[in-house]
């Protein structure tokens, strides 16, 4: 009975507390806001033709706000870090979520700066930086969405300082003092980045899976090297690629370095003759600048950026990220290897090796092109002048030079007339299947015509005869299957056609005999 | 020969004891009366029958293969078209005998209804004959599903939602339709029962109410009795059916063998393309068989909500109004009862017309290259459209003015109107369609028109 008793006791004793404790949240949350003078006037202020600056959406975000982020912006008018009516309606026009919205109203140095009454150009962030001069990398939706924003790096965590404090600080010890100075020769960059990002059990806090080897990469590429050792200020750091404010993960297709967007990003640079002013390559020659252009022309380029298809190579595919570098004769094989193993390993084992290696010449390159590689055609075989092999062989193969052409030729015919069939028995099988006629064989045998087509092309590399006649063989004994498939066809659709002929002929005879059957009948009955 | 004078052999046995002298007497005298309208319209039903027979037969040898199932709907049809002997003929056939049975079928019933065939005392044939086209549309709705392909399952998905639309027993009725909420598996076996057992059960019981009430009545001679000739049934007029019949035949085996898919005529095509795949997007673009696309373009032409009620419910009402109006005809079409010529329904055989030529038309999207993705290219299909039926109109106008000597227009004024200022003008169908239904229907009764259009004026 006494513990009874103490239960209900308890009961009652947990009830009165938890409607007190509602009570008092209740009462906090719903105390109705009212706006302090200041941010009445900016939210109903006017420009120079009377409209009012901040519009109906504006206001109704603000008035769906929770009470304590209105309180936020009251604060921040009262404090005057926010202080024009641009600025609050730039702020609202975000329609930030209520947990970002409270860093950033607690966040003195991004609303110092995104003050246009504190701030002039360069250093005033603002929804449209080119309306009021400053950079672009000074847009504050840009900032907003920055991958570091979102995992609470904010202002101070690079430009140091208290950003719920007092605004005057000094800069990180590894930035150089004077502005100009920082701009003109940005070499500090990679290792102020590389404070965190190399350093594993920070960036393990945040992104465990994300490499933290660029600084050392960074060091032995052409441009770490070209920056790092002074040669060229110009040569691409971190900044160059990732930008400033507004960083994403690469992964994302915001992102300035996103499989699609590379080479755009790289060909900023390499596209700018400005830029690339002295820059020479391995022979001393000066670097080419046209190879974005070229890339989008190539067949990888097209794939990439206009199919959209990202398993399709970008730039850092081949030369490497934050490693870059032009890449070397003997690893441009290896690098197209990667995606196209089978071609070779077939070039591996064919007599093109060797001679290759003898004259030094880039492998798949060779033949294929690098930045440009256009659709492989069935013509690069042909053996007439201006042709691929031709003209190689004609050059270099001295007196095998007419054997290697007869290879190359018989390559080219068998290849081209399986190619033909393909197209051929397309339209054949189409035309019959309109007829009504069974197609299902045909089209077996065309897939396997298709299959035995795509293995003859790559046994090109072989550069063998034989071996590529053992692999074509399939499709030439495919062709003349479908070819008697097809003959089947037509002669099944022409007893069809003759079937109805005969059939049509002694329905019109049956029909005519009847009419006059008829005919003489009613002759009859009209006589009698 | 006279009727009670005794046969011997197997007649006369026969006669003894079931009596067949009367009925041979009977067809004897039965006589097909000539009057003053072609004879034409005499032969549509006999070959409505024909290709239904076509049907039965190619029917039932299409289910010696046809096995229902969701593995093997679709390779069963696959089967018979590419390698049964002459499956594909058989499959082809059905479905072209389908499609021509509908429309003789529908041109039966515009021939019976301009005629005023439908006047005492053949009421029941008029509505039998209307049950007949409901049990029509019924197998083509069933059967369309049975080969479970893409085009088939997307159909049938679309066709069978609008009936939810249906007042109260909507939803009741549309799982009763699908076997469940979605098309499945279950659909396709009861659109199979309907198709095989129950739609020729309720077909064969109609069709044979139908022929009785012909054959004990006769075929209806043309208004005012002026026909004083008739042509004997048997053998005469059974001779010439049979004759067109053989016409039907081969014309029906000549399209089979050459356009053994179909015409490729917007809702007439029955290659077999994909399997049925539920879990795949449907792709725009669908459409039903041709005779259900004015349905189809009534149900886009009235919007999400009408009238405190779903668009689609509205437009259902409709239709259904509609068609209670055309079965219960031979009741309001008073003048003819009496004999009479009755204009104002000759004029609503026209409107009714234009109103379904205008639908279909514009529905299969005649006028531009693929489905209209945007309202400028839906208005270039309503101007083409109401151009082509306007053309129609004109000429059939001129014909019933100068042969026939038709001179009450009201109705199919009314209807044409409504497809000159929706199509021409680009007036939203639905507000000019009632804004002219209230105007024709004022001018009627301001007028007395409605009564002289109903039982005055004179027609040949």
């Amino acid at each position: 009975m006494r513990t009874r008793q103490l239960l209900m006791a308890i009961l009652a004793a947990s009830i009165l507390i938890s409607s007190s404790w509602s009570q008092a949240e209740t009462t906090d949350s719903e105390q109705p806001f009212t706006a302090p003078e200041g941010l009445q006037k900016l939210l109903s202020s006017v420009d120079d033709k009377g409209a009012a600056v901040i519009g109906e959406e504006g206001k109704a975000y603000f008035e769906g706000l929770p009470s304590h982020a209105k309180r936020l912006f009251g604060e921040a008018v009262a404090n005057e870090y926010i202080g024009a009516a641009t600025q609050l309606r730039d702020l609202l026009s975000l329609e930030l979520n209520t947990s970002k919205l409270e860093a950033v109203l607690t966040n003195n140095c991004l609303l110092c700066h995104s003050n246009p009454a504190y701030q002039d150009s360069p250093t005033l962030f603002s929804l449209d930086p080119a309306a009021v001069k400053s950079p672009p990398y000074m847009d504050l939706k840009l900032l907003l969405n920055d991958v570091h924003m979102r995992h609470k790096l904010a202002c101070a965590g690079c430009h140091g300082g208290d950003p719920t404090g007092n605004m005057a600080h000094e800069h990180p010890a590894e930035w150089p003092a004077d502005h100009d100075e920082r701009v003109a020769d940005p070499k500090w960059v990679p290792q102020f980045c590389g404070r965190c990002h190399s350093d594993t059990k920070l960036m393990g806090q945040f992104n465990p899976s994300l490499p933290t080897d660029q600084l050392d990469k960074y060091k032995s590429s052409h441009h770490g090297r070209a920056l790092l050792e002074g040669r060229n200020p110009r040569a691409a750091q971190c900044v160059s690629c990732h930008g400033v404010h507004g960083i994403q993960a690469a992964n994302s297709p915001a992102s300035s370095v996103y499989s699609k967007r590379i080479p755009a990003t790289c060909g900023k640079c390499h596209g700018d003759p400005k830029v690339m002013a002295g820059v020479k390559v391995r022979d001393g020659s000066p670097i080419p600048t046209d190879q974005y252009e070229q890339y989008k022309t190539s067949v990888h380029g097209k794939a990439l950026l206009e199919r959209g298809d990202v398993g399709a190579p970008a730039c850092n595919d081949c030369h490497g990220n934050h490693a870059a570098a032009p890449a070397e004769v003997s690893s441009v094989a290896q690098i197209c290897r990667t995606c196209h193993a089978r071609n070779g390993a077939l070039f591996d084992g064919s007599r093109h090796k060797e001679s290759f290696e003898e004259n030094g010449w880039p492998e798949c390159e060779r033949c294929h092109g690098n930045h440009a590689i256009s659709k492989t055609s069935d013509a690069m075989l042909e053996t007439s002048k201006g042709s691929l092999c031709a003209d190689c062989h004609d050059k270099y193969a001295g007196e095998k030079a007419a054997t290697c052409k007869a290879t190359a030729a018989h390559f080219h015919d068998t290849i081209v007339g399986m190619a033909e069939a393909t197209v051929d028995f397309k339209e054949i099988t189409l035309d019959l299947a309109e007829r009504g006629l069974d197609i299902e064989p045909i089209d077996d045998e065309r897939r396997n015509l298709d299959d035995a087509l795509k293995q003859s092309r790559s046994q090109i590399h072989s550069f063998d005869r034989s071996d590529f006649d053992e692999v074509a063989k399939p499709g030439i004994e495919t062709m003349d299957k479908m070819e008697s498939l097809v003959e089947a066809a037509e002669q099944d659709y022409g007893q069809r056609r003759n079937g109805l002929l005969v059939a049509a002929g002694i329905l019109a005879l049956l029909s005519l005999t009847l009419w006059l059957k008829i005919r003489a009948m009613e002759r009859d009955q009209r006589k009698s | 020969m006279s009727a009670t004078a005794p046969r011997s052999g197997l007649f006369g046995w026969l006669d003894e004891r079931y009596g067949i002298s009367p009925l041979i007497e009977f067809l004897r005298h039965k006589e097909v009366p000539i009057g003053a309208h072609p004879m034409v319209w005499y032969y549509l039903g006999g070959m409505t029958l024909f290709f239904f027979v076509v049907q039965i037969i190619t029917g039932v040898l299409l289910l010696m293969y046809y096995q229902p199932g969701e593995a093997t709907s679709y390779e069963s049809i696959r089967y018979i078209a590419t390698k049964v002997p002459f499956g594909w003929l058989i499959r082809a056939i059905h479905c072209w005998s389908a499609h021509l049975m509908i429309m003789s079928l529908v041109v039966h019933m515009f021939s019976t209804m301009l005629l005023k065939a439908y006047r005492p005392p053949r009421e029941l044939t008029w509505l039998t004959g209307f049950g007949l086209f409901g049990i029509a549309l019924g197998f083509g709705f069933s059967g369309y599903l049975l080969p479970w392909n893409e085009l088939s399952y997307f159909a049938t998905a679309v066709g069978t939602d609008s009936v939810k639309s249906v007042p109260v027993i909507g939803h009741w009725l549309l799982l009763v339709m699908r076997g469940g909420e979605d098309v499945s598996i279950n659909t396709l076996y009861r659109f199979f029962a309907g198709h095989v057992v129950i739609l020729p059960l309720i077909c064969a019981g109609l069709i044979s109410v139908h022929l009785l009430v012909i054959q004990r009545q006769g075929m209806a001679p043309p208004i005012h009795g002026e026909t004083a000739r008739g042509m004997p049934f048997f053998p005469n007029f059974a001779l010439r059916d049979l004759l067109l019949w053989l016409v039907c035949l081969t014309t029906l085996a000549m399209l089979a063998v050459l356009l053994p898919y179909g015409p490729g005529l917007p809702g007439m095509e029955w290659e077999l393309g994909s399997k049925a795949n539920p879990l795949a997007p449907a792709y725009p673009g669908i459409k039903p068989e041709w005779y259900f696309l004015w349905i189809y373009q009534l149900l886009k032409e009235f919007p999400a909500h009408l009238l405190g009620m779903e668009g689609p419910e509205v437009c259902l009402l409709v239709v259904s109004l509609l068609m209670g109006v055309w079965a219960v005809i031979p009741w309001l079409d008073r003048t003819a009862q009496r004999g009479r010529h009755s204009p104002g329904f000759t004029d609503l055989g026209f409107a009714v017309i234009y109103f379904l030529t205008f639908l279909t038309l514009k529905a299969a999207d005649l006028g531009v290259a693929e489905t209209p993705t945007n309202d400028a290219e839906t208005a270039v299909v309503a101007t083409f459209c109401a151009y082509i039926t306007l053309g129609v109109a004109v000429v059939a106008t001129l014909t019933r003015v100068l042969v026939y000597h038709h001179r009450w227009f009201v109705l199919s004024a009314a209807a044409l109107a409504h497809i000159a200022l929706h199509g021409l003008l680009g007036w939203s169908y639905l507000t000019v369609g009632a804004v002219v239904a209230v105007v024709t229907a004022v001018v009627l009764v301001a007028s007395g028109q409605l009564r002289t259009g109903a039982e005055a004026g004179v027609e040949s």
